[in-house]
């Protein structure tokens, strides 16, 4: 048993670059508070801690915009939705954030349905546009109420979720790390366990042809929504109590925007991709307040002059330099490797002249 | 009261339908959604500023120049960003938010984010019906309706608008026949810029010139051009009146939430939507899989 | 394949590196290190620096600080907060400035929904908050349910919203009263509250509603809420005018002030106006509104030629050669930090928990007002005192282009006998007096 999760530990990641990467990459995670001491440390961690949630949220966004191709410009609405729940939930009824978190999350949740009600009739610019709408007419909502949403000012006051902060971080690394392994096997359109991966694949491609071949896509729809409302949500929620406050700006099409920003710039429809995103540009944006005058400009500065080289993205990029697609059985290889590792086929066209 | 409505209301609708057609014609040509559109406004916008204040040139002068500066932008923008990389459609529109930003910051080092003032074309006001209105937002309407009318007339009377819809409705077929469509996407988005360059120019002096203020009414035109169908002219001008009036009906029957407007007409949008979900009078893309 | 594996392991053991702050640093002996934290990109962030610098160089000037017999000089560190797009921006900036550059001691601070974050980033290094910006009251109340975390946040200026809500009332009625005797007009005056939709101002547009007519006597005709950031208030003013009101009574923070001032003055509307509009507090209000800015009223901190104490003449002469701008309140960081020389002198200690008693019963007179701090059995402890003999603010009026104090002044809208040297008449606007008297 032992030796068999071994040799799949061995042919499923040690051989595929990307994996090896994935892996060494958790593991770094797991170490970093060792290397952050003191106050100063703290300060550093605070940065990681948001990296995390960020990147759970910028990953339920791929899951629903670049894998099932429901492009939604407002998933700050998940976000936010969970976390003015968590909020309220926190403040009137004192419940802890061990309650509150995956209540928030389940408020995600039911706000993705009411979102994929429009999302059923409309397609591409138009759902993305839409769903743009929605955080904007909460927002108009929540300044409605005053007495009950906090308005400008947001609800504050909330439980933190532990006295410390390494404590904190571990919490996120480990939300973290569930919820891409999650999201990733729910996309995976290989897997033979869960058919949502290819589904989702095959709805973004070509939906009348996904319909035609007998899958019902308005429950797979309704999942993807459902799924990134939830992850949005979790992330939404933890941001709540680690901020201690919900605010409007929770909302806001900033966030919106900044969700798509690091998908894209990592590489949308990847999963992966929006994590390296988050990880580049959360801290970077931290590293550019050396600067405060030119941080916004050389930010997009760097979207930018990226994108165009990269036009899909830099993970997708690093992928595509490090690893090599089997033409014959699909399986992945190391890009140096010259034959498939398992049947053996020339991975490169010339490469046996 | 009802003359204050209707009067403000045509007004707000024909700023927005100035921008909005140009949005509009872009995502028909080029399948483009360009968040920097709006951006083009703020920059002839502050164009005029630079040129009538800080360079002391005649009004006039300083509002050619300022228009035909930020047309050039746009057609810079064009080719060293976005040519390079228009199959990628997220991507193109990541972009296109970046460069907003940009421009966004640019100006931040070059005015500061203080908000500035341009000088009115003509100042006064003018009172019809009981209603006080600028000689500014007068004109403001008359430039948009009479912009409006000649892109109309060009796409629908020349031989180079016949061109822009071809490639609108089929740009592979387009190519096939032997138009150039890098070249008719060059043009259109220079149209595109120019007609938020005047929207910029003919609004501004009513407004103040702050670097962001190019967000607000991105959103507003995003959802006029929505409402009235993606790619369809007519669409977006008949939805930017409507949406013109939804904000000033709010702010005259609910003055306490007449910060509601904007989300009032959103949600206006969404229902319109659900009920007809390409728009009122866009074109169902169901065959085109996009 | 291992080969291939050892660049990647250096690469990612290059990471960590980089990501690892290069901890420590050298101690300088002898500086104490106050961080300015704002909107760096704004007025108000600049003017919190400013007034930080001015009053750090002339302390250092003057030999520094004594702290028990040795000297210490003053270093301040920027922080760019970027709260007016980012409150999580603008917590991370606070502790960065706390935890990274060491500063122990910081002012600043402007938007409410970023100062809560802000303040909780503080409060977790118990390090001492001297808020310059943000006027919302319930910012003073957290103390009051956890005093020992928060007793380290104090506001130095604004008084809190609550008393802006007085001082408008006082210069709505020394305006109406103006207005009565000078257009003959009889009944009561019709007055508009144009609020921008934000938390501050709701608290005080239900005040108004109640006081206006219960105080002053006079008719409030409506409510019109529009976004602080608003660019085009066409509508709002077409029905404003409707509504037959003779003052409007503002409530304005954002960018909305500039093109609410510039419109009133194109489409001549016949109603005078008078409130908070803090575009106008600025030196660029005139040329931003293309001098239709005219006349506009607003209550304001300081001005060219008034001398709230002995000290104000000196600093505003100085901020304005300085720095070529007349200080808005935010500029009120210089009389905080001189504020911290003092206690720290009087304690001889930088020891937090002691300034922080010190504090709580100073009495001190800045460039701003006599600072004297809320006791801990008051509703909103650390707050600073408002009233005749404190804090009182002024209001000032752009009368042709100039900035001129208008309140309060003996005669009219009287005041506990308060006034200050160098107060003029509030003046009607003229295109008020050509509506009222041409029928």
């Amino acid at each position: 048993m032992l030796r068999r999760l071994l040799r799949d530990f061995q042919g499923d990641v040690l051989a595929i670059p990307g994996r090896l990467l994935a892996l060494i990459f958790f593991v770094v995670l797991f170490f970093i508070p060792l290397f952050l001491q003191g106050s100063s440390g703290s300060y550093y961690l605070r940065i990681f801690i948001f990296a995390n949630m960020y990147v759970i949220f910028a990953v339920s966004w791929d899951l629903l915009s670049g894998y099932t191709g429901q492009l939604n410009f407002g998933h700050a609405l998940f976000f936010g939705v969970a976390a003015y729940t968590t909020a309220l939930l926190n403040i009137h009824l004192g419940w802890q954030p061990w309650a509150t978190i995956p209540i928030g999350a389940l408020a995600g949740v039911i706000a993705g349905l009411i979102v994929c009600l429009p999302a059923l009739r409309l397609r591409g610019p138009y759902l993305a546009l839409v769903t743009l709408a929605f955080p904007l007419i909460l927002l108009g909502i929540i300044f409605a109420f005053t007495d009950f949403t906090g308005g400008e000012l947001g609800i504050s006051g909330l439980d933190r979720i532990s006295d410390s902060r390494t404590t904190d971080y571990y919490i996120s690394v480990a939300v973290m790390i569930v919820s891409v392994m999650i999201m990733w096997k729910l996309t995976d359109a290989g897997s033979s366990i869960i058919r949502t991966g290819i589904v989702f694949h095959a709805i973004r491609e070509d939906e009348i042809a996904a319909r035609a071949s007998g899958i019902n896509t308005i429950r797979y729809k309704l999942l993807a929504f459902a799924v990134a409302g939830f992850f949005a949500g979790i992330a939404g929620a933890f941001h709540a109590h680690f901020m201690r406050i919900a605010g409007p700006s929770n909302l806001e099409l900033v966030l919106s925007f900044q969700v798509i920003i690091w998908t894209v710039f990592g590489g949308i429809t990847s999963i992966y991709g929006p994590v390296v995103g988050v990880y580049i540009l959360f801290p970077l944006m931290e590293f550019l307040r050396a600067a405060p005058e030119v941080r916004y400009l050389i930010f997009a500065g760097i979207v930018v002059i990226m994108l165009l080289f990269m036009p899909e993205g830099i993970a997708v990029w690093v992928r595509d330099k490090i690893e090599r697609e089997c033409p014959r059985c699909k399986l992945s290889n190391m890009a140096f490797r010259k034959t498939c590792r398992a049947c053996n086929t020339y991975l490169y066209e010339h490469a046996g002249d | 009261m009802v003359e204050g409505i209707i009067i403000q209301g045509l007004i707000k609708g024909g700023t927005y339908a100035l921008l909005a057609v140009g949005f509009s014609l872009i995502f028909g040509v080029a399948r483009m959604i360009n968040l920097a559109h709006t951006c083009f406004y703020m920059l002839a916008a502050y164009g005029i500023y630079y040129f009538a204040k800080e360079l002391e040139m005649p009004l006039a002068a300083a509002v050619v120049l300022s228009l035909l500066a930020t047309t050039v932008i746009g057609i810079l923008t064009y080719r060293l960003f976005i040519d390079r990389v228009r199959e990628h459609h997220v991507t193109v529109m990541l972009i296109t938010l970046a460069m907003a930003m940009i421009f966004q910051e640019f100006m931040i080092m070059a005015f500061s984010s203080e908000p500035l003032g341009t000088p009115s074309f003509v100042s006064g006001y003018w009172t019809i019906i009981g209603v006080k209105v600028s000689y500014q937002n007068l004109l403001t309407f008359g430039i948009a309706l009479a912009v409006l009318v000649c892109v109309w007339a060009l796409l629908s009377k020349t031989r180079l608008g016949v061109a822009i819809r071809a490639t609108a409705q089929d740009s592979e077929i387009a190519n096939l026949m032997g138009i150039n469509v890098r070249r008719i996407l060059l043009i259109t988005m220079a149209l595109a810029a120019a007609l938020a360059a005047i929207a910029g120019a003919v609004v501004t002096p009513t407004l103040t010139l702050v670097p962001t203020m190019w967000t607000s009414p991105l959103v507003m035109i995003m959802a006029i051009v929505v409402l009235g169908g993606l790619g369809s002219v007519k669409g977006s001008f008949i939805g930017a009146f409507i949406i013109g009036f939804i904000e000033v009906l709010v702010v005259f029957l609910l003055p306490g939430g007449a910060f509601l407007k904007g989300a009032f007409a959103l949600l206006v949008m969404v229902l319109i939507l659900l009920i007809r979900p390409e728009g009122l009078f866009g074109v169902a893309f169901e065959e085109e899989r996009l | 394949m291992l080969k291939k594996l050892i660049p990647l392991l250096v690469v990612c053991s290059l990471l960590v590196l980089l990501i690892v702050p290069s901890c420590g640093g050298e101690e300088e002996d002898n500086v104490i290190k106050i961080g300015v934290i704002g909107p760096m990109q704004y007025v108000q962030g600049e003017h919190h620096w400013y007034g930080a610098t001015m009053a750090a160089e002339e302390i250092n000037d003057a030999g520094g600080i004594d702290v028990d017999g040795e000297m210490y000089t003053i270093e301040l560190i920027k922080a760019d907060s970027n709260e007016m797009t980012s409150p999580t921006d603008a917590a991370a900036a606070m502790e960065k400035l706390i935890t990274v550059d060491g500063a122990q001691f910081v002012v600043g601070g402007f938007r409410t929904e970023s100062v809560f974050p802000m303040i909780e980033a503080a409060m977790d290094y118990d390090t001492i908050f001297l808020g310059c910006g943000a006027a919302t009251e319930s910012l003073c109340q957290l103390a009051v349910d956890d005093y020992d975390r928060y007793k380290y946040w104090f506001r130095v200026t604004p008084f809190n919203s609550t008393k802006l809500v007085s001082n408008s009332l006082m210069t709505l009625g020394m305006a109406g009263g103006i207005m009565q005797q000078g257009l003959g007009l009889e009944g009561p005056l019709q007055v508009a509250i144009l609020a921008e939709q934000a938390e501050w101002a709701d608290a005080m547009v239900a005040a108004y509603q109640a006081y206006v007519p219960a105080m002053l006597g006079m008719e409030v005709v409506g409510t019109w809420r529009p976004s602080a950031t608003a660019t085009d208030l066409n509508a709002e003013l077409t029905a404003i005018e409707d509504s037959g009101a003779h003052l409007i009574l503002t409530i304005l923070s954002g960018p909305v002030g500039i093109p609410y001032a510039r419109q009133l003055g194109e489409l001549e509307i016949p109603a005078a106006s008078v409130g908070i509009n803090v575009e106008a507090q600025k030196d660029g209000f005139w040329d931003a509104t293309e001098g239709y800015g005219n006349y506009e009223t607003t209550l304001n901190t300081y001005a060219e030629g008034i001398a709230l104490t002995s000290k104000t003449a000196a600093f505003v002469e100085e901020f304005i050669e300085r720095f070529d701008e007349t200080p808005t309140y935010n500029a009120g960081t210089y009389d905080a930090i001189y504020l911290l020389k003092e206690v720290i002198e009087s304690t001889g200690t930088l020891d937090a928990d002691t300034i922080v008693e010190e504090l709580e019963g100073i009495d001190y007179i800045g460039a701003g007002g006599r600072i004297v701090f809320m006791g801990t059995d008051t509703t909103t402890p650390h707050d600073v005192t408002y009233g005749p003999g404190y804090t009182t603010g002024i209001a000032t009026q752009w009368q042709d282009g100039e900035m001129k104090a208008v309140w309060p002044n003996l005669g009219v809208g009287e005041w506990e006998g308060v006034t200050y040297e160098g107060v003029v008449m509030w003046q009607i606007p003229d295109r008020v007096i050509a509506y009222y008297t041409q029928d």
